[in-house]
């Protein structure tokens, strides 16, 4: 066994870097040395590619949303997708507006019920000859059983804006998730691909790249059809 | 003393249901005099427009967040003492603090009932 043997690595390269202009370093130590470093990388070679393999998941992410938000668009025959949709977060959108619009409706027929109860009440008041007082206090009785439960309609209405909200936050988190796995497919797209695309190509791809940073509002950023072209690059 | 039936409130809410909704409850209890606004720059208008003696505020709202109207409403001679309400989705301890520090009058979680209107505004404003 050699004394080089039992050195690690860094040691035997520093034992290598410390031999000055001519010195004999013996043929073993040299051989070992390269073995070792064969090993080491022999070894990673063996196993695939880190970044390519991420890539190409982030990739498949990446088509993955962009089929769904499709998918999602290409929903016909309802009225809300007809009306509503240009994607998917458009969809989520109509929901919160439909929704609304029927709390809308159903909260107009309480106030036309509370409208007939209080017209109804008055005419039994005006009643002539008068209604016998016993059956008067009964109407009136179940005219304000009948308020309290358009009372607990309007309230069972909160229902409406909480999913609304927290449609609007789903909305909001799809919108992160899109526009970061995108930005990452353009990053790890610019270094695998380094080879292959143009220089022009490349600075676009960084531009859009730089611009999926922020969040997204109206007017501003990607379209539908520049996020696919910027997939079919890189893809 | 007893309350007012007939004092001003006003309701600010981003979400026109939760408005309405609001004020139903409120018509529900006795009160007859309300009033709304869409966001809290809209409502520090009205404050500023006419007499209000109540604020029902939302939390979340575009241009002005309810906890930002509070503090001007806070910070102004006029409103200093005013009942404000402040009633958000979001039951956060962090953000009921912040409205406490600010100097709201109570705190209601959505979804709520008339029961739970009328037992805040009775701690605010008294017995009705």
């Amino acid at each position: 066994m050699s004394t080089f043997e039992h050195l690690s690595l860094s040691q035997r390269i520093a034992a290598l870097e410390a031999a000055e202009h001519g010195d004999m370093i013996p043929a073993e130590q040299v051989r070992e040395l390269v073995a070792a470093v064969k090993t080491m990388f022999g070894h990673q070679a063996d196993k695939p590619n880190t970044t390519e393999k991420l890539y190409s998941e982030l990739g498949e992410l990446a088509k993955f949303i962009n089929n769904a938000k499709k998918e999602l668009q290409e929903v016909k025959g309802s009225t809300i997708a007809e009306e509503h949709l240009p994607n998917a977060t458009n969809q989520l959108d109509a929901i919160v507006q439909m929704t609304e619009q029927a709390t809308g409706r159903i909260m107009d027929e309480c106030d036309r019920l509370t409208m007939f109860h209080t017209d109804l009440r008055e005419r039994l008041i005006a009643m002539d000859p008068p209604l016998d007082p016993d059956a008067l206090a009964g109407v009136d009785d179940a005219i304000n059983q009948a308020a309290v439960s358009i009372t607990h309609i309007f309230e069972a209405c909160n229902f409406q804006d909480i999913t609304g909200q927290r449609v609007q936050k789903v909305v909001r988190a799809l919108q992160e998730i899109e526009r970061q796995v995108l930005r990452m497919v353009v990053v790890f797209g610019l270094m695998e691909n380094k080879d292959r695309l143009d220089a022009e190509t490349a600075a676009e791809l960084q531009e859009d790249a730089a611009l999926l940073n922020g969040p997204q509002l109206n007017g501003q950023g990607l379209d539908q059809d520049e996020i696919d072209s910027i997939l079919s690059k890189l893809l | 003393m007893s309350v007012d039936r007939n004092m001003r409130i006003l309701v600010v809410d981003d979400a026109q249901t939760m408005r309405r909704i609001i004020v139903n409850l409120l018509r529900q209890l006795g009160f007859t005099n309300m009033t709304e606004a869409d966001d809290g720059t809209t409502a520090w208008e009205k404050l500023n427009a006419e007499h209000i003696d109540m604020v029902i505020s939302d939390w979340n709202m575009p241009k002005m967040t309810g906890i930002d109207l509070l503090k001007k409403v806070r910070e102004s001679e006029k409103y200093k003492l005013t009942p404000f309400i402040m009633v958000t989705a979001e039951g956060k301890r962090e953000n009921v603090i912040a409205a406490v520090q600010a100097g709201v009058s109570n705190y209601i979680v959505k979804p709520f009932n008339a029961a739970t209107l009328k037992e805040k505004m009775t701690k605010v404003i008294g017995m009705f």
